[in-house]
């Protein structure tokens, strides 16, 4: 233990004063006996256990909460004059937009400790989506209309500004803000807080600002992107003498990462700006070694002692890291030491077709391995060889990686996806019992869950122990580590110039990364990675490029699940994820395109608005993209470079046999195609 | 100098609280150190597991067409009624409400309930379901009780009543239906949507035919014939025993029904509602415990004549009773849930859940002629708007409601909250916290009665919790402790109860929502329902199921509550050892070390902390002033 001292620097200047009247050795004597005062002390207060830094760090905190707190007072003022403006008719369109692009920078200012304080409210109140939504927690499907900035991001650049609907947003988020504003005032903030709010705003600068995801109108993302890292920097460049003490080069890296990323964001074009050069420079740096002068600080932080899972593992140092999102938060499975003969057992009840009333098929007859887990059909064959089932087969591989299971996220629990294959009529067309049943007739299916599953005595061979042993296997199909992941992440140092362009596009111009979110390119949303999206698309019913009619399937809206009885929900399916899209052919819930250059060009055109599909609550904007052919071959080159599947391209030789029924041992591993 | 000395520690014990504390990373346990240990009683309580829904078997009749077999039970457990057995041969029968709307060839489609008998074993205390034979010749332990065959198919199964005469059970049908899409699972709206019966997409109610009523107990419906939703959304009487499902109470008029009370004279059935406006209703039987015969009355509490009867013998009346109610004027609620009733006051309690922003929803019928409940009006004046229909008025918490019969007043029993103008942190935040309660009962401890209080929360929109505990904060390892759903007690002997008087059972499952407390006859347990588990809590708590707490005969009144700590300077923690909660002197930021000093947590302005989830063994605290206490956890 470090013996205590007196901090006597601490000692305020008015303590000094009062000596003032006395003699100079009365003076000395009096000082000697206060120093002396303070060790006791010191002792008792635990102070000499603190880092040589404390005062410095204090500081920090202290500058940076006050900041925080002129800059809500600041937010609240900008919003009242934008306001006013609007409400006044000589007020120039010019002006509204200067305005609301002030107002905007003034967020991005407090957004990295606002969003960490009070995620929910920003997201509803504040600079949410500009889409409906239904209200949570009621038992009854209301639509709450969007507003918040986003919202007005898009009216104030259209062509025509409306301004009574201006004005009228801007009433509701002046008040929704003075509620929020009232509350954060009695926000005390911790050095953790900055630190790990810090790094949230970093991933989130990559994923939503650069992207263009919350600028739909103004498109100034990289203005608002640049007043954001900079608004880290300042909090950060207070710690920096600390941290430098601490850990130099820690200290060094985070400093260069920032003057790099803004010298890369000033003056940026949205169009030419290297995304991918700002990752590896910028982002990487930050989101690898914020945590790291945390940690030198002996700021406690999140990732110390988890008593709930969480969506990111926060000892990933990348984004790209192949464990930056934690599959096990997403499969939440019971915890066991059994994990491996779990997903062995589970791998091999996916290739055994015992688990299909017919016999016949296995849940590989869909998602063949070879295939990256597809079957290359539009939809796939039902059970009895004839009709398809309703949609196209999504590839398993990192499809553990969402909140919510199938096109339509009818079903929240990996767990009990399997159950709605099972009782599918054109799928499975059997039940739990007759499974169970089955495979309690196999001894070495009754010893190999016995093995697994040995601390359930009452639930060994059971509807949930089959769930589980599949769901284990699935968790385990998962491939973040393309030749892409590897460049991205600093491991590899040469990627091909018209990948690079592809990414650059995917998450730019293209405007793909703002629905399918780094890294996991799917509708998990960053940077929480707790919610999946769904979109509404305008897929047609067959491959016609002008006067489209659109698919017949309902998709969300008839998931079943009460809430989702929206009218916004209809048509709209899950975001599926982009990576392994060379292998996963055809596309979209109905397998309409046979080739990523047809989708391609279906987006190119603004999606189903495009083609003749007008549905007023299409969610993907019906703008055409512009994209030359050769920006998206550039695309579909990047999303070849996502490739990783491979190592999962295996399957087991044999099947357990069953004693009593020698007919049922003819099964084939994988099923009969 | 004695002063200068003062003040400079003043001065500096100033500057030290405003700073921000580090721990240190690592500490050296004390060699010569000698632990203070308080020992106090460890909790009585322990758990039981008795249902696992959606893996456990249930016995189902014939039904689509199917022989009578089995089937995995559903899921969403939410209500538990109690029907003692008056005979010595067990305990009594245990029901669970399930609150889907979910499609099943042998249970049937929609909702649903399972029942199962229990008895208690007198050696281990535990709860044992027993086998039973049915009438209709089924055998097992857990039974789906039919509504496919008698009533016609339930859904959405949500609270319910479990008569305190005699244990007769009622299940509430509670997501208000508004056409056939909405059973069907195909209600976007438009005919235009394909419905392909038996695959994926649908997994609502299959038979949407038209529904022809078959209850000679009700001549004003018997014989009529209803569009299929309209069969849904009333409270259905099931038979515990022979798991059938009796009659659905068309005279109680057609409702979200959330859950109900019989009185003690069995004369009254008092019912909640889960809507904005959600009014109190009541039905009168002409005989004590005949609900067949009586009448249906909505409580306006400004008349003279404060139950007002709306005709129920008038079938679209009862079809349309949100219509009736509104037109005499009755008194508006924020989404009524459960309903208890104290037996020994006879008092009438139930939650009203709230909802953040209610004006839209209940405006057009103030205009019409119903009126705001008075805490709503008194409410609306406080917060500077109009009155309760404003689009800026909010009731982010809800509360506990009573009603006297005697008097027949209502009253708010305990407000939820406590708001705070400005979100305090941890530091200056009270240690409980009550937001949306929902499910609610009435239990007897060490000769008290005690209000059994379960949470579900609405959301955590603008600070109304510290944000260490939003799902954000919890995410970021912060907190959880009010994004949990609760488990609350509150003796109903204190007078104008506030949220510091509750009593937290923190026994619950982690991140699982509490729902159905019953306590059994005997007094010996709490029985609850975890609907929806979201975490990785081990099998079964990972699963909707029904548990037995244990222990409540043993437990006292103080043992409930936290030691009475004398609030001094030397760094104390109780009990020690400790299975659960370990309690300080003082609020103070508190690192929690293994046992080889290194940190594992640090906890910032607490008086308590949790540490249930810790394997047993020694640990280390550490304060802010750099005292080291040893913890050891069981």
């Amino acid at each position: 233990m470090v013996i205590s001292y007196a901090p006597v620097g601490e000692s305020p200047a008015g303590v000094f004063l009062s000596f003032y009247p006395m003699s100079l050795l009365s003076f000395f004597i009096r000082l000697v006996l206060f120093a002396a005062g303070f060790i006791p002390l010191g002792y008792a207060l635990g102070v000499g256990h603190l880092l040589p830094s404390t005062d410095q760090m204090s500081s920090a905190l202290e500058k940076t909460s006050l900041e925080f707190h002129q800059n809500l007072d600041d937010f609240a003022v900008t919003l009242e004059n934008y306001q006013r403006a609007v409400d006044e008719l000589a007020t120039s369109s010019e002006e509204i937009r200067r305005l609301h692009l002030e107002t905007r920078a003034q967020f991005k200012e407090v957004e990295f400790l606002l969003e960490y304080a009070e995620p929910a409210s920003v997201k509803r109140y504040l600079n949410g989506a500009p889409l409906p939504k239904t209200e949570p927690s009621v038992p009854e499907v209301i639509v709450l209309e969007p507003s918040g900035l986003q919202t007005l991001d898009e009216l104030v650049f259209s062509d025509e500004i409306d301004r009574k609907e201006v004005a009228q947003l801007l009433k509701k988020l002046r008040e929704d803000y003075r509620k929020l504003h009232q509350q954060m005032r009695g926000l005390k903030l911790q050095h953790r807080h900055i630190f790990e709010a810090s790094r949230e705003e970093v991933v989130r600068i990559f994923t939503l600002g650069v992207t263009g995801f919350d600028t739909p109108g103004s498109g100034a993302a990289l203005p608002e992107s640049f007043v954001a890292l900079k608004s880290l920097q300042q909090a950060y460049l207070r710690y920096a003498p600390s941290v430098g003490e601490k850990a130099p080069t820690v200290n060094r890296d985070i400093l260069e990462a920032f003057q790099l990323g803004r010298s890369q964001l000033r003056g940026g074009n949205f169009d030419a700006f290297d995304r991918l050069r700002f990752l590896r420079e910028v982002i990487n740096p930050l989101t690898k070694n914020l945590p790291r002068a945390q940690a030198a600080l002996e700021i406690e932080s999140a990732g110390d002692f988890n008593r709930m899972p969480r969506p990111t593992n926060l000892s990933a140092p990348y984004l790209f890291s192949p464990d930056w999102l934690s599959a096990e938060y997403f499969a939440n499975l019971t915890e066991s030491t059994q994990k491996e003969s779990r997903r062995q057992l589970g791998e091999l009840l996916f290739f055994d077709p015992i688990l299909s009333g017919n016999l016949k098929q296995s849940c590989a007859n869909c998602h063949h391995p070879g295939k990256a887990f597809t079957d290359g059909l539009p939809r796939s064959l039902s059970s009895e060889g004839t009709k398809t089932v309703l949609r196209n087969s999504p590839t398993l591989i990192n499809s553990v990686y969402a909140e919510k299971y199938f096109y339509d996220l009818r079903e929240t629990f990996l767990e009990r996806q399997m159950a709605h294959v099972v009782a599918d009529k054109h799928e499975f067309a059997t039940d739990f019992l007759t499974i169970e049943q089955r495979l309690k007739e196999s001894p070495e299916y009754v010893s190999r869950f016995a093995e697994a599953y040995a601390d359930q005595p009452r639930y060994q061979l059971s509807k949930w122990s089959i769930s589980d042993a599949l769901s284990h296997y699935v968790m385990s199909l998962r491939g973040m580590n393309s030749d892409f992941d590897k460049y991205a992440r600093g491991e590899r140092e040469i990627i091909a110039e018209q990948v690079r362009r592809g990414f650059n596009l995917f998450m730019g111009k293209a405007a793909c990364g703002t629905c399918h979110f780094a890294p996991s390119f799917n509708g998990l949303v960053p940077p929480f990675y707790a919610e999946s999206e769904s979109e509404v698309l305008g897929v047609p019913a067959t491959k016609i490029w002008e006067n489209a009619t659109v698919d017949g399937d309902p998709g969300r809206i008839a998931s079943g699940r009460p809430r989702d009885e929206a009218y916004f929900h209809a048509f709209a399916f899950k975001t599926p994820t982009v990576r392994n899209a060379s292998q996963t052919a055809p596309y979209m819930h109905n397998g309409v395109y046979d080739t990523l250059e047809e989708v391609m060009d279906f987006y190119n055109r603004g999606g189903g608005a495009g083609i003749g599909i007008n549905l007023a609550h299409q969610t993907l904007p019906p703008d055409a993209l512009e994209l030359t052919t050769e920006e998206i071959s550039d695309v579909i080159s990047f999303l070849e470079s996502l490739d990783d599947f491979e190592h999962l391209n295996h399957q087991p030789e044999t099947l357990p046999t069953f004693p009593n029924h020698p007919e049922w041992n003819q099964r084939k591993p994988g099923g009969t195609h | 100098m004695r002063s200068l000395l003062l003040l400079s520690i003043t001065m500096l014990l100033g500057s030290a609280l405003q700073a921000q504390l580090v721990f240190p990373g690592e500490i050296d346990a004390p060699a010569d150190y000698t632990p203070t240990r308080v020992e106090m009683p460890g909790s009585p309580l322990s758990l039981q597991v008795l249902f696992v829904g959606g893996v456990d078997m249930v016995q189902t009749t014939a039904t689509y067409g199917n022989e009578a077999g089995q089937a995995h039970a559903k899921e969403w457990h939410d209500f538990i009624g109690f029907t003692p057995d008056n005979t010595d041969e067990s305990l009594g029968w245990i029901s669970v409400n399930h609150e889907t709307i979910y499609r099943d060839d042998r249970i049937g489609d929609g909702g649903g309930m399972t029942v199962f008998r229990v008895e208690r074993d007198e050696i281990t205390g535990l709860l044992n379901v027993v086998d039973q034979t049915l009438e209709d010749g089924r055998e097992g332990k857990f039974f789906n009780v039919d509504f496919a065959n008698t009533v016609g198919e339930t859904g959405m199964n949500c609270g319910g009543i479990s008569s305190i005469v005699d244990g007769r059970i009622w299940t509430a049908e509670e997501w208000f239906r508004s056409g056939n899409a909405s059973i069907n699972n195909t209600s976007a709206g438009t005919s235009n949507y394909p419905v392909r019966v038996g695959s994926s997409t649908n997994q609502g109610v299959r038979d949407t035919a038209e529904w022809t009523i078959d209850a000679p107990d009700f001549p004003a419906f018997d014989g009529l014939t209803i569009p299929k939703y309209e069969n849904f959304n009333w409270m259905v009487e099931i038979d515990p025993r022979q798991a059938k499902a009796i009659r659905k109470q068309y005279n109680w008029g057609r409702q979200g029904f959330e859950g109900g009370v019989v009185s003690a004279d069995n004369k009254y059935i008092y019912l909640g509602v889960d809507a904005t406006p959600g009014f109190w209703l009541r039905f009168v039987a002409d005989t004590p415990g005949d609900f067949t015969s009586g009448v249906t009355q909505v409580y306006k509490h400004d008349a003279d004549e404060k139950w007002i009867t709306i005709d129920n013998q008038d079938a679209t009346k009862m079809l349309n009773l949100t219509d009736e109610a509104v037109a005499v004027g009755a008194t508006m609620y924020n989404r009524n849930e459960w309903v208890a009733i104290d037996p020994a006051t006879g008092i009438i309690y139930w939650t009203e859940t709230g909802r953040d922003n209610p004006g839209g929803r209940w405006a057009d019928e103030a205009s019409e002629g119903a009126v705001y409940a008075p805490h709503h009006v008194a409410r609306a004046m406080e917060q500077g708007v109009a009155d309760p229909g404003t689009a800026e008025y909010w009731d982010y918490y809800g509360r506990v409601l009573a009603y006297d019969p005697e008097t027949e007043e209502v009253y708010v029993a305990i407000e939820g909250g406590p708001y705070f103008e400005e979100s305090p942190m941890q530091a200056d935040y009270p240690e409980k916290h009550l937001s949306n309660p929902d499910g609610l009962n009435v239990m007897t401890i060490d000769g008290k009665q005690f209000l059994v209080i379960c949470e579900d929360l609405n959301g955590e929109t603008f600070g109304r919790m510290p944000f260490e505990n939003t799902a954000a904060g919890a995410g970021a390892g912060l907190g959880i402790r009010h994004r949990m759903c609760e488990l609350f007690l509150l003796d109903l002997s204190i007078d104008s109860a506030t949220v510091d008087d509750l009593i937290r059972l923190s026994i619950t499952p982690l991140g699982a929502e509490i729902t159905g407390a019953m306590p059994t006859p005997d007094g010996k347990s709490l029985l609850v329902n975890s609907q929806h588990p979201s975490t990785t809590n081990p099998f079964p708590y990972n699963h909707s199921l029904t548990f037995a707490i244990h222990g409540f005969d043993d437990l006292t009144v103080s043992s409930l509550l936290p030691p009475d700590v004398e609030d001094n300077d030397t760094f104390g923690i109780y009990p020690n050892p400790t299975l659960q909660q370990v309690y300080f002197n003082d609020i103070q930021d508190v690192a929690l070390y293994n046992n080889q000093g290194q940190r594992l947590r640090v906890y910032r302005n607490v008086n308590q902390i949790d540490v249930a989830h810790l394997p047993a063994g020694v640990y280390y605290l550490r304060s802010a002033k750099g005292e080291i206490v040893e913890l050891v956890k069981q």
